[in-house]
């Protein structure tokens, strides 16, 4: 299935209105603790939602998944993509089962065609979301006959981003390499605030802090074409990272290197069936934290299908599907988390073939082994591509 | 596909937080505390005579025999001679009545008096000095008074009127001459007044009736000094005042006091780490002082004392200037604690907001120091004794800071 199919005409929709609401600021962005952002944050995996939709097999192949930089030389035209993408979760414990709404906007860049088969490309996804709130409530000790209760309250905005230069060039019909550099940015802005029942004595106090990040990587990949099998293989090496307080270099660790390679069947008109497997080195973002962060490598396999589906007047849908399997890269204590996930999809374009829109909807369970702790979430990716 | 958009975007908005998971899935901790008690208290003196003379929010009328006596001294130095009658002015002639209204604070049921009492009025001008109590006191004697009234208990509510001598009025009235009242409280057993003083806007009011028609507009006279002449700086506060015939008392070296007669606020300078105050977040700051029990007046009544804000910078040294300079009661979130004067025992005043007011300031811009002063503080007898840094070590003024450390937080 080429890109340049996808954009084949159609009136202008209902997306429309939905880029107008996007346009709707976000008041807030929370969650409480749970198994997904433990450590640095939850890796949303930089794929665009045509990729969530096959459950991220398509994520070496995808031209909107920032992923192997040798995919953007098939954009044809220039594009703007944006990506809107809240979890509805739920955390269960012994205590009871929490819900909550993070909203993510994890993916936008645009792309170029320079001429010669070449395609440039800027973007930025996220590479770990962090944000959170945990609110709890403690009793404090002063002394043998002095305590205070207190809750606090533990705030956590930002993440870690990746901004992605990339450049992607197709020599031959059956071969299309790429190549990209990456700058490693965001930040955690930390807000602790701490209350106490007995309001006359003690006074409250709230402690911000700001953590940024600063590294870089490289990556490049390869894509192989034939008339029924494409492949696409790409990795990305890290480089230094580094963790500041303002002005203050507190910690440093190297950007997690990673490998992955999709396979797809690509024989059916239109249609790719597809499996895919990659490797992150996060154990390298161990040193970035305190000695109490445990970092893992992980896998991340799936398997899923984007298949031409009805056409409803000139316009085709394509429908979606897949499973994906994955171990996430910080552990809760030694607890290993792991994650399952089934995705459905739709794509199709619209207003004469310039604007591109695709909708996955994933269900994930999470859960660590040895911990009485489950995590659900239903995840709406929704991607909006526009070539001008 | 648009309305899962819509469901999705709605979502962008949503808010919500949670703890239950804690402790098992919270990465983070509640942060420690600590608490220390320091001997902060570097000096500490107290100031008699405060408010300054003039500036009691209300006159204290008080009668305890040899304990204590005060009056309250009300100068009308100037007099109207006309009155208002169906518009037209005419010169006072006659005067038919003549009434001190006089406001007051209502007593409760701890201040209500047990027995009726007589408020009496003295004609006490005089060409000598009249702030000094060894002048004003003998001035006080029947053939200078003017007017008086015997009040039932219950009475007591919040304005009282009492008759003065028409003719002693009148007189002023027409040579022009000046009015000065001073009034006495007389009861069988011991009582406090609190009179209104212009200080709050609720001066004693002469009101005069110059004509029986009740088409004649009263005339109503409010307190006026016009001396010292030439100084309105001093001169407006004397409008009204309380003399202490009997009962000064003064405060020990080992004492701070508060309230009391006359009137008095205590100055604490304290000495804290810059390590905690620069460089921690505090919680909590309590002032720690031992109550010395006063035997002397009302000993179980019970007296507000506020901890105050010291506004004035290091440039004035004198403590008596310094505590005029102090902030109001309840400034800086400074909480008060009712006491009576007879009780004992360590007591914590919280001085957290003041102390977070330190924070990154140098001592010449927010000086470590506050004041003690009552919330009647000359408008009733009852004083509060502290301990002071000249007291034995276990119960000199101490400051008890629980603080949170700098720690390096936010690293998961």
């Amino acid at each position: 299935m080429r890109l340049v199919d996808r954009l084949r005409g159609a009136q202008i929709g209902r997306v429309w209105t939905a880029l107008a609401l996007c346009a709707i600021p976000a008041f807030g962005v929370r969650a409480q603790a749970n198994l997904s952002s433990q450590g640095f944050g939850f890796p949303t995996g930089q794929f665009s939602a045509r990729t969530y939709g096959t459950g991220g097999a398509l994520a070496e192949l995808d031209p909107l998944s920032p992923i192997n930089p040798a995919s953007i030389s098939i954009i044809p035209t220039r594009l703007v993509t944006f990506q809107i993408e809240p979890e509805f979760r739920s955390v269960t414990t012994s205590n009871g089962t929490e819900r909550t709404t993070t909203a993510r906007y994890p993916n936008v860049f645009g792309a170029l065609p320079v001429g010669h088969g070449w395609v440039m490309s800027l973007g930025a996804s996220t590479l770990l979301d962090r944000t959170s709130t945990s609110v709890f409530s403690t009793t404090q000790f002063l002394s043998a006959t002095d305590s205070v209760p207190m809750t606090t309250r533990f705030r956590v905005d930002g993440a870690m981003d990746d901004v992605r230069l990339a450049g992607g060039w197709a020599p031959l019909a059956w071969l299309r390499i790429g190549l990209g550099a990456h700058a490693i940015t965001g930040h955690n802005l930390i807000s602790i605030t701490q209350s106490f029942t007995d309001s006359v004595r003690f006074a409250a106090f709230t402690q911000q802090r700001i953590l940024g990040f600063s590294g870089g990587a490289v990556s490049g990949g390869i894509q192989l074409v034939s008339k029924t099998v494409t492949a696409g293989f790409s990795a990305r090496s890290g480089g230094n990272l580094n963790l500041s307080a303002e002005d203050t270099l507190l910690t440093t660790a190297k950007v997690p290197n990673r490998f992955g390679a999709s396979i797809a069947f690509t024989g059916i008109a239109n249609s790719a069936i597809s499996i895919r497997t990659s490797r992150d080195n996060w154990s390298s973002l161990g040193s970035l934290g305190t000695p109490g962060l445990h970092a893992i490598d992980a896998w991340d396999t799936s398997v899923g299908a984007d298949l031409a589906g009805p056409r409803i007047g000139d316009r085709t849908l394509f429908l979606r599907g897949g499973y994906r399997m994955r171990t996430l890269p910080f552990q809760t204590e030694t607890h290993t988390v792991t994650e399952q996930s089934f995705a459905g999809g739709l794509g199709s374009v619209f207003a004469a073939g310039h604007v591109l829109g695709d909708l996955a909807i994933i269900r994930s369970s999470r859960s660590a082994e040895g911990l009485s702790a489950s995590e659900h979430a239903w995840t709406v990716s929704l991607g909006i591509s526009v070539r001008p | 596909m648009a309305v899962a958009a819509v469901f999705a975007i709605a979502a962008c908005s949503e808010k919500l937080e949670g703890g239950k998971s804690c402790p098992l899935l919270c990465p983070e901790q509640a942060i420690t505390l600590l608490d220390t008690i320091i001997d902060a208290a570097v000096s500490d003196t107290t100031v008699s005579g405060l408010p300054s003379i003039g500036n009691e929010g209300y006159l204290m009328l008080a009668s305890h025999g040899d304990t204590v006596e005060t009056r309250a001294i009300v100068r009308y130095d100037t007099l109207p001679q006309h009155y208002t009658k169906s518009g037209l002015d005419s010169t006072i002639v006659n005067i038919d009545s003549a009434y001190l209204i006089t406001p007051i604070a209502k007593p409760d049921s701890l201040h209500r008096p047990k027995a009726p009492l007589t408020i009496e009025a003295y004609n006490i001008d005089t060409t000598a000095t009249d702030t000094v109590a060894s002048v004003l006191a003998p001035l006080f004697r029947p053939d200078r008074l003017i007017g008086s009234k015997t009040f039932a208990p219950e009475s007591l509510l919040d304005t009282l009127r009492i008759p003065v001598s028409t003719d002693s009025v009148l007189d002023r009235v027409k040579n022009g001459t000046r009015l000065r009242v001073g009034l006495r409280i007389v009861s069988t057993q011991g009582v406090d007044l609190r009179i209104g003083s212009t200080a709050l806007g609720l001066g004693v009011t002469l009101h005069i009736r110059a004509s029986k028609d009740t088409a004649a507009a009263p005339v109503n006279v409010s307190p006026v000094s016009r001396t010292p002449t030439g100084q309105p700086f001093l001169s407006g506060p004397l409008a009204d005042y309380t003399i202490v015939l009997n009962g000064t008392t003064l405060t020990g070296p080992n004492l701070l006091a508060v309230g009391g007669v006359p009137s008095r606020r205590s100055f604490i300078r304290f000495n804290v780490p810059a390590h905690i105050v620069d460089s921690t977040t505090v919680v909590r700051a309590s002032l720690l002082l031992t109550q010395a029990p006063n035997r002397r007046l009302d000993l179980h009544d019970s007296v507000y004392v506020f901890p105050v804000a010291v506004l004035a910078g290091p440039a004035i040294t004198d403590v008596g200037s310094l505590l005029q300079f102090v902030g109001a009661p309840g400034q800086f979130g400074l909480d008060s604690l009712r006491l009576a004067p007879a009780d004992s025992g360590v007591v914590a005043f919280e001085i957290v907001g003041l102390v977070r007011t330190w924070r990154g300031q140098s001592t010449t811009i927010s000086p470590r120091s506050v004041a003690l002063r009552s919330a009647v503080e000359g408008q009733l007898p009852g004083e509060i004794d502290f301990f002071s840094t000249k007291a034995p070590a276990s119960v000199r003024p101490r400051l008890r800071i629980t603080y949170v450390p700098q720690i390096n937080y936010g690293l998961p």
